[in-house]
């Protein structure tokens, strides 16, 4: 890291905190191409961010604790809001396209061995609404958007009530693809999502794997559910990726280089 | 209170636990702070403009409790729980060991910063707010919000272990 030439520090960071007006940042831009040192401070401060926001990521994926949750709870005279556990049954929603169907089996499979969690398993077409849904993205959405300028591990704009994040980028075969999931915190409902970017520069969710947390652990263990199923999305993402020819997760660097050069291999 | 009210600072909950986790550097004197600051918004929930945002007034509480809290007990540093820096996110947001170890740094680093800058680049880097919004929350100029960071960033960046180039 050598010091920066004729741009400041504060404007470099405030290039990767988006505090730039359009006219600025593309300056910013143009610059950072003729001068590897800001470049490398550049992707050193999306990396910090993109690190800053996954080091204290956990709370968002947790159930809220009961002492707060006890705070916040309903007037006693009032009826309580909180759904019951019957009414939520765990549910696992995979739209593959045809091409992937055969996997199906393998993956029902690595739910049910994943389990102590009682996770039912059914398949539901087309996904409900308000979720993410397998099909392309035009570049304008806020998800298309996201995929093409954010760097993993930085929320998006909350939107109707849900929580998404894209997780990771990795290179394929037939081209970079990134892993994004999405907390309907009210339906305890978490779709995790593999997304391509095609030749042409638009992003397709290829896959959607979809689980409803359990509603409540045992207050001992309040992750557990949690973290099973979670892991249980991750192993099947990683069997789609597998056949796509994936290679690991790219470093936040890497990542932070690839998207600022527009894709570009 | 109107039941908007309530089911708006539900909705904030997760990311009021992740500020005050940032914050603190430590998960239990989080969420104590997070369940202190909800108490005192439901107490003061009169005082809130309907159209304003909520999430700044809740990191806004959060940060003035904590600060109180800090003045009470004479601390010097967040109480960092070193098996919460280690495994606190327990795998989940971290696949691989190297990953685990940059996250156990970056919480190590975060929490070695003075407190004014911490929250400073917590409401920025963190929760996304615009310098504007972080110093509406922090009731300081932008110009202390821009210098904050730059001497919070000049700090812990290199503590974070970047600059390697790509590792794969």
């Amino acid at each position: 890291m050598t010091a920066p030439t004729a741009m400041t520090r504060d404007r470099l960071a405030a290039f990767v905190d988006g505090a730039l007006s359009p006219e600025e940042a593309a300056a910013v831009v143009m610059h950072l191409a003729d001068h590897p040192a800001d470049q490398a401070y550049v992707d050193d401060l999306f990396a910090a961010n993109a690190a800053l926001a996954r080091a204290f990521a956990a709370p968002l994926s947790e159930p809220v604790p009961p002492a707060i949750r006890a705070v916040l709870a309903e007037p006693a005279h009032e009826p309580a809001p909180e759904p019951t556990p019957e009414a939520t049954p765990g549910a696992a929603i995979l739209p593959f396209p045809s091409a992937h169907a055969r996997r199906l089996p393998a993956l029902a499979g690595g739910l049910g061995l994943a389990a102590g969690l009682a996770l039912a398993l059914y398949l539901v077409q087309p996904a409900p609404p308000a979720a993410l849904a397998v099909g392309p993205l035009t570049a304008d959405s806020p998800l298309g958007t996201a995929l093409e300028s954010l760097p993993s591990g930085v929320p998006l704009a909350a939107a109707s009530g849900r929580e998404t994040v894209i997780l990771s980028t990795l290179p394929t075969a037939t081209g970079p693809c990134r892993e994004v999931e999405s907390l309907d915190r009210a339906a305890r409902r978490i779709d995790l999502a593999l997304a391509c970017r095609d030749p042409q520069g638009l992003w397709q969710i290829e896959v959607v794997l979809a689980e409803t947390l359990p509603v409540e652990a045992s207050p001992a263990s309040p992750e557990d559910g949690f973290i099973a199923a979670e892991g249980a999305s991750v192993l099947d993402l990683s069997a789609h990726l597998d056949q796509r020819g994936a290679g690991l997760a790219l470093s936040p660097e890497a990542e932070a280089a690839l998207i600022a050069r527009g894709w570009a291999e | 209170m109107s039941d908007l009210f309530r089911q708006d600072l539900v909705a904030l909950v997760p990311r009021l636990r992740r500020f005050a986790y940032g914050l603190t550097g430590n998960r239990q004197d989080g969420d104590d702070l997070v369940q202190a600051a909800c108490e005192k918004a439901l107490r003061n929930a009169a005082q809130f403009q309907p159209g304003t945002r909520m999430d700044s007034w809740m990191y806004r509480i959060i940060q003035t409790l904590w600060i109180d809290d800090r003045r009470r007990h004479m601390r010097h540093g967040p109480a960092i729980d070193p098996a919460d820096v280690e495994l606190s996110d327990e795998g989940k947001a971290a696949n691989l060991p190297e990953d685990r170890m940059m996250l156990a740094r970056t919480r190590a680093a975060m929490a070695a910063l003075p407190e004014p800058q911490r929250a400073v680049l917590a409401l920025v880097a963190i929760e996304g707010l615009s310098y504007r919004e972080a110093a509406e929350t922090l009731d300081i100029p932008v110009g202390t919000v821009m210098s904050r960071l730059s001497r919070a960033r000049e700090a812990l960046l290199p503590k974070l272990g970047l600059s390697q180039g790509p590792r794969q």
